[in-house]
């Protein structure tokens, strides 16, 4: 069994077959072409998005209905084409197709989501696509509505700190 | 900012060799024509956007993790996405 050394998760194996291929790349990471969808239980819903080349390149990643119980996304001509998706076929989210909202979580300040540029994959052809829109509706810099508890933030402070610890020695 | 009308089948040159030319126009979309020398990155804006996002996405600040997740779970008006459909590669916790 394959496996790969992560800075966030340390070595992890999985199968070939586990891996989403992403033919373009993504924008500013054109030649990351192959990622592992990693979760952990106390992390759901966040998925990571893993580079199984670079060990410390790792998305966190949201289902972008987590951040936006609306969000609706017509996958274009081009990212069909790359998905391998039939012309004429209606994407069935959840079931046969992924779309994941990329976060930021700055140093400083308030963490976002990428509801402009949604990263598509199908569970079926393995393949992934960063699904830039061309319409307004969404941003690049969606913030993530705050928790009742996120507004205590002493509160929770230090349980970040401690799962942090954690991860770290993971 | 410069602002110059053109019609359809016109053209604006920028420089010596980035010619930009008006294809089609409907009331709510114009199709452009780009010549420009190979090393003369063309991009739609909104992916310049998510290149930069990516870009600062990319270095994370994992300590604020555990807040983002507690966040996400209060907000949740569905449950849970069952995302492990797509069998992910699952990481145990180490608790």
């Amino acid at each position: 069994m394959p496996s790969i050394s992560t800075k966030q998760f340390g070595i992890v194996q999985f199968a070939e077959e586990d891996i989403f291929e992403f033919p373009n790349g993504l924008p500013g990471f054109e030649a990351e072409h192959r990622f592992l969808c990693i979760e952990r239980p106390a992390l759901r819903p966040v998925v990571f998005l893993q580079s199984t080349v670079h060990a410390d390149l790792c998305f966190i990643t949201l289902p972008a209905r987590s951040v936006d119980p609306g969000y609706e996304l017509e996958v274009a001509a081009e990212e069909r084409t790359v998905l391998g998706l039939a012309e004429a076929e209606a994407p069935i989210w959840d079931h046969s197709l992924a779309c994941l909202a990329i976060v930021c979580l700055p140093s400083e300040g308030a963490p976002t989501a990428n509801l402009l540029g949604p990263v598509v994959l199908s569970r079926e052809t393995r393949k992934g696509v960063q699904a830039v829109r061309d319409d307004c509706r969404y941003s690049a810099l969606t913030p993530l509505q705050p928790a009742a508890s996120e507004r205590n933030a002493a509160e929770l402070s230090p349980v970040g700190k401690s799962h942090a610890e954690r991860l770290a020695e993971v | 900012m410069l602002i110059i009308r053109r019609r359809r089948g016109e053209s604006i040159v920028i420089g010596e060799d980035i010619e930009i030319e008006i294809l089609e126009t409907s009331p709510t979309q114009v199709k452009l024509g780009i010549s420009a020398p190979k090393e003369v990155t063309v991009l739609r804006s909104e992916i310049r956007t998510t290149r930069d996002v990516n870009r600062a996405a990319s270095s994370a600040d994992p300590d604020k993790l555990n807040s983002l997740v507690e966040q996400i779970r209060e907000n949740a008006v569905t449950p849970e996405e069952p995302s492990s459909k797509n069998s992910p590669v699952v990481v145990p916790d180490n608790e």
